[in-house]
């Protein structure tokens, strides 16, 4: 197991606590201990639609439900499309709301509004979900960028995430997993001599800093910190070096190994990581679409799933699982579904939400919500909520101007808090 | 002769002067400084932002062993003459108006020109807000609306964006808020301040390229009624005329049948069609005149900011009854004498840099552009003539391993702000941390090479000086002369490695970085 990732039971257990007394509150020990309990969130994004019929809320032998079974799962009643064995088998682990009714019908569109909580227009663009969490819990202990997204493609800096928190809240995005450009030291140059330097940089910086308004050599004190901590956690883009069983326990596809990435920067503590898979828009051969893909996911994040929960991470991880929106029931002319918002799902798990339990319910033919629809605003309340924010409490501020951090009339999904 | 001819040509400006009062010695006036700054300090300054880089440890010896009083005033003059000014100019404005939407040739030739020429800055915004596509001299000028109207993946056309950016730039007015009502913090702006522009670049419609349009052109279409809005608050309906914000609006000629075009529209021959009344040729009237105060007060502010690192009025485009600038008299001043001088923007730089205030010890410290940053380096290390000769890389040969548009393009991507951001203040990023710490690029111009820094500093016994001079422009003080000696003695073992390594932390560090 790696090093960084001691379940916090290790160093500070719960009898010490309650031992203690409230003399121990006071401790800097404590301290400490709650602090490496920093709250973490992982992102998964299923980028163009996963059909809820074929993985969360499937309607086996109803008019659109395709050809799969369905199976049973860890809890008595709950059940998944088949393509998901070994998600149906961490059911305990997980909430799923079968009752998100969003609006956006677009991917161009609805990718940006459901991953900025769709808000109010106010004439301003929302940063996503990722970018708020870095504005209102900042990077953590681990002094590592608190917004990374691990994504096929390209990677990079992606300020537009942000919105008007402005380009320090962008993501920063590793392209097939890999660090940033210039992450490396420089091949010429040794490691002692790099170190040297750099030291040398940071005291004419000082000395310059006692003549001068602080401010800036501030700002360029902290980046190059932030660079420094990342370079010296260089390895956490390195799955090379990881067990055999584990890289296969993922799955040695894109999303398996993007996902083993994003592991390693849960455990080194950076406070938000977004992983993407593509692919998702089965507007055709839907039903051999999501038999190749759904495996994979089910393989890749049940793995996570089952590590966070030994490593202890998953009581102070948010773990979210979503689209922009899910598939039709109506099975098109090319055996495909298409753009559904009116009624689809997302799983969640870890910090601050129930476990072992279903949100919501869709009608026997999977078109509409059948219980209270809940739109994605609902769904921002709930994981600031989680994450021990209250939205009815906590403003952005757009220079001078207070913006709700969640959809204003909207309020979190109460069934799935913890 | 010559001598006795600058003396008369000075004694009439200085009567012209004593009659008038020149605007630097009114500026003082209101803002007397207790200290000026050093030569070197002052020099250092002057030159990143006359020139857009750093002097060379040459030209700074020269400069700062001459004696003469009016030395710096030579200096201003000196620098102002130069090509570089224009360029500089061109660069500054560039990325206060375009706010690295990309880059566009015919745009960056006709800043250049516009700066060469000293165009003043009325006939600029002209130019921009209403070009002639047909005149290879300014159509240029059209990337300013061209660049914001082009589509964008799926997004619909931004006319919003573009009408707000107008108010931004040429009246220091942000009115997005006022797009779908009464803006909520700032009672002067109001939703007819939004929807009056917005009449008219909505009307505007991108074209491409054609026989006669050389570069992207924009049509415009008939008008005739005014302009209808809602307020999403109230639900109220108002309407306007095409109207510049806090103006009259602009009457709408009536026409009947075909009667409004100049040429009608015409499918059959792809003809557009232009119709006889051109709101964009009427705001662009109306913006840019002495009437319109904001028109002159804003560019004084931004050409402010440019050089003294603060604004009178922020945000720079937050100009309202409510934000009053924190010199009213002062701004006041600037728009009347820069209204008075025609606009003429040498004549409000050269004033600004004449003041106190300008050549004052310990000035705000203030951001660099990429360029600036990507420009002093090169001069610093000493690897810029190299890089200009090198018309294409190769790898394989180690002093041609780069051409200067290698570092251009490095520079700018880990430097410069993202796209449509104003770009205001020193904004470090890990991105450039990182580029300064690992990059190759860095690497190489640290490296010794023929006639660059760090061979220089390696012929010579003590190079404190000269290392100093060529990084920060200035002398080190006996304490930095120390350090270096002791990191010398320390790493001494490879002399070019640990001059190359101290020049390194020099160019990383904050002093290097920002104009102060």
């Amino acid at each position: 197991m790696n090093p960084l990732c001691t379940p916090l039971e290790h160093t500070f257990s719960r009898r010490a606590f309650l031992g203690g007394g409230l003399g121990m509150l006071a401790s800097p020990i404590f301290a400490e201990a709650m602090q490496q309990r920093d709250k973490q969130v992982l992102f998964v994004w299923l980028d163009g639609g996963i059909s809820q019929l074929e993985s969360w809320d499937p309607k086996p032998n109803t008019e659109f439900g395709g050809p799969f079974r369905s199976i049973k799962t860890s809890v008595p009643g709950i059940h998944f499309c088949e393509l998901m064995p070994k998600l149906a088998k961490q059911m305990h682990k997980l909430c799923v709301v079968r009752s998100m009714s969003t609006k956006d019908n677009a991917h161009s569109s609805g990718v940006d509004r459901i991953q900025r909580g769709d808000p109010k227009n106010r004439g301003v663009i929302y940063p996503h979900f990722g970018a708020g969490v870095a504005k209102l819990l900042g990077p953590g202990s681990s002094g590592l960028p608190p917004h990374v997204w691990i994504k096929p493609g390209s990677g990079g800096f992606k300020v537009e995430d942000a919105g008007f928190l402005g380009p320090k809240y962008g993501s920063l995005a590793f392209g097939e997993g890999k660090p940033p450009e210039n992450l490396l030291r420089h091949p010429e140059i040794s490691a002692e001599r790099d170190a040297a330097r750099n030291d040398l940089r940071k005291m004419l910086d000082q000395r310059f800093a006692s003549q001068r308004e602080k401010r800036v050599v501030e700002a360029n004190t902290s980046v190059f910190d932030m660079a420094e901590k990342l370079m010296a956690r260089a390895d956490i883009f390195d799955t090379s070096k990881l067990p055999e069983r584990d890289r296969e326990r993922y799955g040695r596809h894109d999303f398996g190994q993007h996902m083993l990435v994003a592991r390693q920067m849960l455990e080194a503590g950076v406070r938000f990581v977004k992983v993407t898979s593509y692919g998702w828009d089965t507007h055709g051969d839907n039903f051999n679409a999501h038999a190749g893909m759904v495996p994979k996911f089910d393989q890749a994040f049940s793995a996570m799933l089952e590590d966070l929960e030994a490593s202890g991470l998953l009581k102070t991880t948010l773990v979210i699982c979503l689209s922009e929106f899910g598939r039709t029931p109506r099975i098109n002319g090319h055996v495909g579904r298409d753009h559904w918002p009116a009624a689809w799902s997302i799983a969640m798990a870890g910090q601050g939400v129930k476990h072992g339990i279903v949100v919501g319910e869709t009608n026997e033919r999977g078109t509409e919500v059948k219980s209270e629809p809940f739109d994605i605003g609902a769904a921002f309340h709930t994981w600031y909520h989680a994450l021990g924010i209250d939205p009815l409490k906590t403003e952005f501020d757009n220079a001078g101007q207070p913006l709700p951090i969640a959809h204003d009339d909207m309020l979190p999904i109460q069934e799935a808090l913890a | 002769m010559k001598i006795g001819l600058i003396v008369c040509l000075l004694a009439l400006t200085t009567l012209a002067w004593a009659k008038e009062g020149r605007l630097a010695e009114k500026i003082d006036a209101l803002l007397p400084q207790p200290s000026a700054a050093d030569d070197a300090e002052f020099l250092r300054r002057v030159w990143l932002d006359f020139d857009g880089g750093i002097p060379t440890a040459d030209v700074a010896r020269v400069w700062l062993a001459d004696q003469s009083p009016d030395k710096r005033t030579r200096l201003i003059d000196k620098l102002m003459g130069e090509t570089r000014f224009a360029l500089r100019m061109a660069e500054a404005f560039h990325v206060m108006l375009m706010e690295r939407r990309g880059e566009n040739e015919e745009w960056k030739t006709w800043l250049v020109e516009c700066f060469k020429t000293n165009q003043p800055w009325d006939a600029m915004v002209r130019e921009m807000l209403a070009p002639d596509f047909l005149d290879e001299k300014q159509r240029g000028a059209s990337y300013f609306l061209t660049r914001r109207l082009e589509k964008l993946g799926q997004q619909d056309t931004d006319y919003a964006g573009l009408t707000r950016d107008v108010g931004r730039m040429f009246m220091g007015i942000d009115l997005q808020c006022c797009q779908c009502h009464r803006h909520l913090t700032v009672s002067d702006y109001k939703q007819i301040d939004f929807s009056g522009l917005y009449a008219v670049f909505q009307n505007l419609k991108l074209q491409p390229v054609d026989d006669k349009h050389k570069i992207p052109w924009l049509s415009e279409g008939l008008i005739n009624a005014k302009y209808e809005f809602v307020s999403v608050f109230t639900e109220k309906k108002s309407e306007t005329a095409p109207r510049i914000p806090f103006g009259e609006e602009v009457m709408i000629p009536v026409f009947t049948g075909d009667d409004g075009w100049l040429v009608k529209p015409d499918r059959k021959i792809k003809e557009v069609g232009q119709p006889k009344f051109s709101p964009l040729r009427e705001v662009a009237q109306r913006i840019p005149t002495p009437e319109n105060a904001l028109f002159a007060k804003n560019i004084a502010n931004r050409v402010w900011f440019l050089f003294i690192g603060k604004g009178l009025v922020e945000p720079l485009d937050l100009h309202h009854s409510e934000n009053p600038p924190m010199h009213p008299e002062l701004l006041e001043l600037l728009g009347r004498e820069f209204t008075a001088h025609q606009f003429d923007l040498r004549f409000l730089i050269r004033e600004i840099a004449l003041t106190q205030v300008y050549q004052r010890a310990g000035a705000h410290q203030r951001h660099l552009l990429a360029e600036q940053k990507l420009r002093a380096f090169l001069t610093a290390t000493g690897e810029r003539e190299r890089l200009e000769k090198n018309q294409k890389a190769d790898p394989n040969v180690d002093s041609a391993k780069y051409a200067l548009a290698d570092f251009e393009k490095a520079f700018t991507a880990a430097l410069a702000n993202p796209a449509k951001e104003p770009e205001l203040a020193a904004n470090p990023s890990l991105r450039s941390a990182l580029f300064f710490r690992n990059s190759d690029h860095v690497y190489w111009a640290l490296r010794p090479r023929a006639g660059n820094l760090i061979d220089r500093l390696a012929k010579l016994p003590d190079p404190a000086g000269e290392l100093y001079l060529a990084t920060l422009t200035r002398q080190p003080s006996d304490a930095e002369k120390a350090d270096l000696q002791a990191w010398l003695a320390a790493h001494g073992g490879d002399r070019s490695k640990a001059l190359s390594d101290y020049a390194w932390a020099l160019l990383s560090s904050t002093e290097f970085f920002v104009n102060h």
